[in-house]
């Protein structure tokens, strides 16, 4: 019999910020791919399961070597939770910990499951307006729901697509349509597919509709948003911001006044880097623009809803990747160096501050406007590993 | 590709593949060339990683066939150095 903890119940506990252990049984190699993150009391460990095979014999192999190396790392009082890829390594490791006298889960389907897992949570609950947080945890990608008088819409749908379709249902709400805040290069956005699917139109801002790297038109079939549009929903009224600058047909939604879902442009630590269209030299003094004029103009008691965040460490107690912009100008290190410098300053900022361009963005593109089409291993690879659509500093 | 011993892992799924070689490795002479089949697509990483650990080994080839039933396999050609 072996303890199991299901990602649901896994991600509570790194959120709550409870002291806890895991152990990772993949090789180094994927280990450093992608692990599961959390806040300051999350331990993890690779042990990498095929360094404990001497025998061969699984079972006698990993005792001994819980036997000689556990004793003075790990205590017999604390939690232990194992992972693996597919779960079944971890659930034999987790077995035999168990005998050795340690607290031991298993994390039920191994890091398969936990990309897989999506999260959700209320941000507001009205008879005027709901709003749902809807997170990939793995990939640190967030969307959200929006639902007012039994109509809803999603903003930057993931591509898996019963998620949204099945919650809406459950709400007793209707999609009436999906918005995009901009064309993602991250991963594969679920709008076309909800739009194919329940026949709903599907809006994103046609400068986004021509790969930035191809120059190529998209076949997606879409319709166009542009500034100043709003929208009805029930008792919600969706504002429409052009706000260029990580994608030249990057808005942001302004709802009731008062929630601005962002997208990629304000993050909760950090802001969007200007460069995955492959013109970050061209792009950074647009992104600086747009960003000064969309935190010098709106209230400070505007709410934030980004697209995405890094690391659990960004959520609030109720598990949300929100704030308040008020205090984002003082705690999110670009804002407020945009806010002292000015934003000549901020555009040398924002170019020494670039990650990685992981080289599947530009495909991703592709795939999301259309020109090309890719099955769900492909799709799989593409999107391996965590977001890095922000700037780097929250990344150290 | 020739080999001396041929471990036959289809059905299995992780670690099982890894630990019929390890046994397999356990047993056999220096300079022997262990052919593992597996259906588990999880292996291709599975054996890279194992090799990168393992330095009394060399992975000599991986490739992707149908068996007879028309399945994709993985093949794995390990040397025992």
């Amino acid at each position: 019999m072996v303890n199991m903890i299901s990602p649901k119940e896994m991600y509570e506990k790194i959120l709550k910020d409870e002291k806890t252990i895991i152990i990772d049984l993949r090789s180094p190699e994927k280990f450093n791919t992608q692990r599961i993150e959390g806040k300051e009391n999350l331990s993890v460990f690779n042990i990498y399961y095929a360094e404990m095979l001497n025998t061969g014999e699984i079972d006698k192999d990993m005792l001994d070597y819980i036997k000689n190396n556990f004793s003075n790392k790990f205590s017999k009082e604390q939690e232990i939770y194992t992972v693996c890829d597919v779960g079944e390594t971890a659930k034999i490791f987790a077995k035999n910990l168990v005998e050795s006298g340690y607290k031991a889960y298993c994390i039920e389907g191994g890091m398969k499951n936990w990309y897989r897992f999506y999260d959700y949570r209320p941000v507001v609950e009205s008879p005027e307006i709901s709003i749902y947080q809807i997170s990939r945890v793995s990939r640190g990608d967030l969307s959200w729901v929006i639902i007012s008088e039994g109509q809803a819409t999603i903003i930057d749908p993931l591509r898996h697509v019963d998620e949204y379709i099945n919650f809406v249902k459950e709400k007793n709400a209707e999609i009436k349509f999906v918005l995009d805040t901009h064309i993602h290069a991250d991963h594969i956005s679920g709008g076309s597919e909800i739009s194919r699917r329940l026949n709903v139109p599907y809006y994103f801002h046609p400068y986004d509709g021509i790969h930035p790297v191809d120059v190529l038109f998209g076949k997606v079939q879409y319709n166009y948003l542009k500034d100043g549009d709003v929208f009805k929903l029930g008792k919600a009224d969706i504002k429409v911001i052009h706000a260029p600058g990580h994608t030249l047909g990057q808005v942001v939604f302004l709802v009731n006044d008062k929630y601005l879902f962002t997208g990629d442009s304000i993050f909760i630590q950090s802001v969007a880097r200007p460069d995955l269209g492959g013109k970050g030299d061209t792009w950074a003094p647009i992104h600086a623009e747009t960003l000064y004029k969309l935190i010098t103009t709106l209230p400070d008691s505007t709410l934030i809803l980004p697209a995405h965040f890094s690391k659990p460490i960004e959520a609030n107690e109720k598990g949300l990747y929100v704030e308040e912009l008020g205090k984002l100008k003082v705690t999110n290190e670009a804002l407020a160096y945009l806010l002292q410098k000015g934003k000549d300053e901020f555009v040398k900022y924002l170019l020494s501050s670039l990650p990685h361009f992981p080289k599947e963005y530009v495909e991703i593109k592709r795939v999301n406007i259309e020109l090309i089409e890719v099955d769900e291993q492909r799709a799989e690879e593409l999107e391996t590993g965590k977001n890095i659509c922000a700037l780097s500093q929250v990344y150290a | 590709m020739n080999y001396d011993i041929l471990v036959d892992a289809r059905g299995l799924s992780c670690p099982l593949p890894i630990v019929r070689t390890k046994q397999e490795l356990n047993k056999a002479p220096s300079g022997k060339i262990i052919k593992v089949i597996a259906t588990d697509k999880g292996s291709i990483k599975d054996f890279q990683g194992f090799a990168n650990l393992d330095k009394n080994i060399e992975l000599l080839k991986q490739e992707t066939e149908k068996d007879e039933n028309g399945q994709e396999v993985y093949i794995h050609y390990i040397l025992k150095k």
